[in-house]
């Protein structure tokens, strides 16, 4: 089974950090990535990620240093290893325009405003890493503990009854 | 493909040619055809360089093309054979010398295949040619000239005998089950019960584990080990998932659901393959026994393992919270096909339950389901095609390969290599449940006990051979002891599953599958000694 990473992008450390503690239950199972540009996602994404796994869902700022956080979600819809991961917004500000091509070109799940709650924020990334697990896994036992386990009972319950060999 | 692979499929090919290169005294030559497949299946079986329902396929497919009456080998190869001669006299024949045999008869062929003896008086020989006066003979006829030709002493079964395992009564018992199993988890019956189970046990870590391998069990003895656990697994998951992480209650209650699951496929004919598969045989022996019967004789022992799991899980894993709470969802459906299910469902199981009374066989009944879900549209199409196909034809290889043995003399050759009357019933018995036991571990359950049948009937077929040899005891024992094989992760597929919940470690398994199994095992012995003996013919 190759691990499911979440991949936060923030540029201030402190909310970075606060990010990545307020996801961590969720790393017993999704390996937590973190990165401060979209230069170093991108490493991340390349160096780390993609050689041992999937990336499952990213957690972005816009507003960063260098290339901004909607145009990295755009080229990571654009490569077809990176498609399907669930892309997450989490900003103070991001105007019409960046949210209108998050939307369109990246295939943006969710728009989350600073400052966020974290149950809120567990919630977003328990729902998108559910519906990522049922598209792209079989095998859904492993996240019976971690994701919304009714979702994953229901899609269990739909297909044929194993049989003993 | 794996060096294991590469093995498995030479050893496969060596074995199937093997009897083809050398003449085993006292074995007929489709028996040794018949070796040759036994020998083919179990390598491929064992090593698995196909998937195992592929080898029983290709069993079937190798018996029609060299077993059957209308395969090539039969259909083509004909004893070679010649017209007498009218000699001088009349009702004297010139035949060839090689066609008379030592007891002064000649075969001859008859049109619908097969042949039969005349009797001759042999007069002279000539040459290559004999002269003999027979009232039988005529020259339309055509004598074998060389009776002991390999075709000659064996009528071939028709192909459709073959074809036929996949309609054995005993997989339609099977089909039974599936299509009940199928239905009662669309309609959340298997929740509903789960949850009438539980919820009077309340809150207390220790009942709730007695109650899970319970509840787990009773349900694995109508669905198959696998799916009540991928079903069982829905449910503790979540339940598990407020409890500390190192608690080792996480442990048990996982471990409880393919532990039950493994020991409640026992108790009844449809629980799992390797029961169906031993009745299967038995039935063929003329030793079947009936559905209640089989529940009757595996009930003490399911209950008993049952108990000694609970014990042993809370002494490997004690927990260390004191309350669990239980939230389990799931109502009894009262829509109006849901009723249909309980009333069909209901029905099935007490007929199955009174066979002794009624008289009418369980296999017959399993029939019931079958056609009343889909007849009242309480499942349809999707579920008759999702129902376990492979496992369907893996079991119909394992009945026509049986077939195959007992048809063409291997049975009873296999019998005759050993004496098995020195060895003592009992502990014939005794070894081919550790055996299956043994095998189990690592073997797909149903081949091992499709493999190890065959061997218990052909003792079976020598029963007064070795006193105190129960032929049910004996099948009973291997079906029951291969259930029993779940020390490692690849033991079955609800070890697999409860693997894959990322929960438990190998050694947290390994530990408690050792000590349930061999426990199981050890009961198994005891019963086999005791109790089964009771039942048998």
């Amino acid at each position: 089974m190759s691990p499911i990473y979440i991949l936060c992008v923030e540029d201030e450390p402190e909310v970075l950090a606060a990010v990545v503690r307020d996801l961590a239950p969720f790393e017993v199972r999704f390996p937590i990535e973190s990165a401060a540009t979209a230069a170093e996602a991108r490493r991340v994404v390349h160096e780390v990620i993609l050689p041992r796994g999937k990336l499952g869902v990213v957690v972005c700022d816009h507003l960063l240093p260098g290339e901004d956080g909607v145009s990295f979600l755009v080229a990571l819809q654009r490569d077809p290893r990176t498609a399907p991961a669930r892309k997450i917004l989490l900003t103070a500000q991001a105007g019409l325009a960046a949210t209108v091509q998050a939307l369109n070109q990246a295939q943006l799940k969710h728009y989350l405003a600073k400052p966020w709650d974290p149950e809120e924020l567990r919630a977003v990334v328990r729902r998108q890493l559910t519906d990522f697990v049922l598209e792209q896994e079989t095998d859904l036992y492993p996240y019976l503990t971690v994701l919304e386990a009714d979702r994953l009972t229901e899609k269990i319950r739909q297909q044929p009854l194993p049989a003993d060999r | 493909m794996k060096t294991r692979q590469w093995i498995g499929i030479v050893l496969g090919l060596a074995g199937f040619a093997l009897p083809w290169l050398v003449q085993f005294p006292g074995l007929s030559f489709p028996g040794h055809v018949t070796l040759g497949i036994f020998l083919l299946a179990a390598a491929f079986w064992l090593l698995e360089p196909v998937p195992i329902y592929t080898t029983s396929l290709l069993v079937i497919f190798l018996e029609v093309l060299l077993l059957s009456a209308e395969g090539p080998l039969f259909l083509y190869a004909k004893p070679p054979a010649a017209t007498p001669r009218a000699a001088a006299a009349s009702g004297e024949f010139l035949v060839p010398a090689s066609a008379v045999r030592a007891d002064d008869t000649v075969l001859v062929a008859k049109p619908s295949g097969g042949a039969e003896k005349v009797k001759v008086e042999r007069l002279e020989i000539a040459g290559a040619l004999a002269r003999v006066r027979a009232a039988g003979l005529s020259t339309n006829h055509a004598v074998l000239t060389r009776p002991d030709h390999w075709t000659v002493g064996y009528t071939p079964t028709a192909y459709r005998n073959f074809f036929a395992a996949l309609a054995d009564p005993i997989i339609i018992l099977f089909l039974g089950g599936c299509l009940l199993a199928d239905a009662s988890v669309k309609y959340g019956l298997d929740r509903a019960l789960t949850r009438l189970f539980l919820r009077p046990l309340g809150s207390n870590p220790r009942l709730i584990v007695l109650g899970l391998l319970v509840a787990t069990g009773v349900l694995s003895a109508f669905m198959s080990n696998t799916a009540t656990t991928a079903m069982m697994m829905t449910v503790v998951l979540p339940l598990i998932a407020s409890l500390d992480a190192d608690d080792p209650l996480r442990v048990a209650v996982v471990l409880a659901i393919p532990v039950g699951a493994n020991i409640g496929g026992i108790a009844t004919p449809i629980g799992t393959p390797p029961n169906a598969i031993a009745l299967a045989a038995l039935t063929k022996a003329g030793a079947g026994v009936p559905f209640v019967t089989w529940v009757i004789m595996a009930l003490p022992l399911v209950a008993a393992t049952l108990l000694i799991s609970w014990v042993v899980l809370l002494k490997l894993f004690p927990p260390r919270t004191r309350e669990l709470r239980l939230e389990l969802s799931g109502r009894f459906d009262r829509s109006a096909r849901a009723l249909g299910l309980y009333a069909v469902f209901g029905l099935t199981a007490l007929l199955w339950f009174t066979e002794n009374q009624h008289g009418i066989s369980s296999n017959i009944v399993a029939f019931l389901p079958v056609v009343a879900l889909p007849l009242f549209g309480i499942v349809g199409k999707k579920e008759i095609h999702a129902l376990p196909w492979d496992v369907f034809w893996l079991m119909a290889g394992g009945i026509s390969l049986g077939t195959a043995i007992k048809t063409t003399g291997l049975a009873e050759w296999m019998v005759a290599q050993v004496n098995w009357g020195a060895l003592g019933g009992y502990t014939i018995m005794a070894g081919l449940a550790l055996l299956s036991f043994a095998l189990a571990n690592f073997l797909s359950h149903t081949v091992t006990v499709t493999l190890l049948a065959p061997i218990a009937v052909s003792v079976g077929a020598a029963a007064g051979r070795a006193a105190g040899f129960d032929l049910t005891t004996a099948l009973v024992a291997v079906a029951v002891a291969s259930s029993y094989g779940m020390t490692l992760p690849i033991s079955t597929p609800p070890n697999a599953i409860a693997m894959g919940t990322g929960v438990l470690q190998t050694r947290h398994l390994v530990r408690a599958g050792s000590l349930i199994g061999l426990a199981g095992l050890a009961a198994v012995l005891l019963l086999a000694k005791f109790y089964w003996p009771l039942f048998g013919r």
